[in-house]
């Protein structure tokens, strides 16, 4: 199963990268939508300025949107979350859409938010395996000044308070997830939302193998 | 709820290896940086420091592989410092898998380095390093050079002006209390705390849990950074987060 880690050209990868690969994926890191979108599961990494990262996207975004409404896993870290969105206060340019909403400075004295800070988190896929049970007890680790909004409270996932000032840090539209927090710079419980995307990923491409296998529907 | 208080590692690096100076006599080898790194996550920190304090080229280049081999079994944040020059020193260190790197001599020199490296790849990956002295007058002075050099600043206001060059946090060490262990200095954490708008770490004097607490209560500092305690294993991470539960602070 490949998983393609989109490079903005900016930051680190690295760990990331070996996170995935730790799942059992193998990664390949491009910043060809071609390839992106050809693979079985595409990682938008969380580095960089929202208005920069933006210039990496492709012109038209509707096979990018497409894709993801087609099925094709899809998780968005910290910066990938927020081009999820439609737009953000931090620059100009638009995102990707594929979830409404907008993205925000935050509102706290102490900005950028550095740190572990808990996730309120719903019964999802992704933060199954984690302590807690039902209602996951995750604790990870925040590095951003700016988060989303999504228009509808239905996507969201995962709530955290940072300074008085409520947001959405995990939301999910289909197979498409975001996370405001760096799971691959959150320990243990981290990698365990990784490995449970790359399980995502596998189911994804199995069901693409057996309908290629089936011939047509 | 907020934000956990932070226990940040710190391990000095020269050609690739973790080292101890022990009063002027020579460096001590500590080990490989890589498994240090991971056993002090094992051990529950919330991340890791590493300090470079090669003086060679070749050094350099060793950081670079080191770093590289870090973040490939370290799964907390890594902040490198230590002889970065230029913002064109900083993308090598990202890319090599860094997520901040902190900036010391060379944003007094040219204090643009700061807002060139936030522009390009955001204020979180800047950390302002700032080595502050006490004055007679009560006020502070930021030194470089390992307290060496006098720059004449006023540590509280460079740090401000850090801040709002694009710093997205700022790492403050009391020259007068680093490898004494009498606790750090709280009323200059605190005075840079409450002056600037970004997380504090608070560095030098670390001794005992006691001393943490006092960081993140007194200090205001968003995080508490310490070494030799646990290069001597005097204690471990584990048992100083114990202790600190235990005064009701909601660590990791």
């Amino acid at each position: 199963m490949r998983i393609a880690l989109f490079d903005y050209g900016v930051g680190n990868l690295h760990s990331l990268g070996k996170a995935l690969e730790g799942a059992g994926a193998r990664v390949t890191v491009t910043r060809e939508w071609g390839v992106a979108l050809d693979l079985d599961g595409l990682v938008l990494p969380g580095v960089g300025a929202f208005s920069a990262a933006v210039q990496a996207l492709p012109p038209d975004r509707s096979a990018l949107r497409e894709a993801l409404e087609a099925g094709l896993p899809c998780l968005g870290i910290c910066l990938g979350m927020q081009l999820l969105f439609q737009g953000s206060e931090e620059g100009s340019g638009e995102g990707i859409g594929m979830i409404p909403g907008r993205v925000r400075r935050l509102t706290a004295r102490v900005v950028p938010q550095m740190g572990w800070n808990r996730v309120e988190s719903a019964s999802d896929v992704l933060f199954q395996g984690l302590p807690g049970g039902d209602e996951p007890e995750v604790v990870a680790y925040f590095a951003n000044s700016y988060v989303c909004e999504p228009r509808d409270p239905a996507h969201v996932i995962g709530w955290t308070t940072h300074d008085g000032d409520r947001f959405a840090s995990a939301v999910r539209r289909g197979t498409t997830w975001g996370m405001q927090f760096h799971p691959e710079k959150s320990s243990h419980q981290g990698r365990r939302i990784i490995q449970n995307f790359v399980t995502q990923v596998a189911a994804w491409r199995e069901g693409r193998v057996a309908e290629t296998q089936g011939g047509p529907r | 709820m907020s934000l956990r208080p932070r226990v940040v590692v710190c391990l000095d690096v020269k050609d690739g290896r973790v080292v101890k100076g022990t009063n002027f006599e020579g460096l001590r080898d500590m080990g490989d940086p890589v498994q240090l790194a991971a056993r002090y996550e094992e051990e529950g920190a919330d991340e890791i420091c590493f300090l470079d304090i090669s003086a060679s080229r070749e050094g350099r280049g060793t950081l670079l592989e080191t770093v590289r081999r870090t973040a490939e079994v370290l799964f907390i944040p890594l902040t490198v410092g230590g002889g970065i020059r230029s913002a064109d020193d900083i993308g090598p260190l990202l890319r090599a898998g860094a997520d901040k790197i902190s900036v010391n001599s060379a944003a007094v020199r040219d204090p643009s380095l700061l807002a060139e490296g936030a522009r390009r790849y955001g204020s979180q990956c800047i950390v302002a390093s700032i080595d502050a002295a006490r004055e007679e007058d009560g006020s502070w002075r930021h030194w470089t050079h390992g307290g060496k050099t006098p720059t004449g600043l006023d540590a509280v206001e460079w740090a401000a002006r850090c801040a709002e060059l694009g710093a997205g946090e700022i790492l403050l060490t009391s020259i007068d209390r680093d490898g004494v262990r009498t606790g750090y200095d709280l009323e200059l954490t605190r005075a840079v705390a409450d002056r600037v708008t970004v997380p504090v770490v608070a560095s030098g004097g670390a001794g005992e849990a006691a001393h943490l607490r006092d960081a993140f209560t007194e200090g205001r500092a968003s995080a508490a950074l310490l070494a030799g305690i646990l290069h001597d294993r005097l204690t471990t991470v584990g048992a100083l987060k114990t202790a600190l539960r235990g005064w009701g602070l909601q660590v990791r």
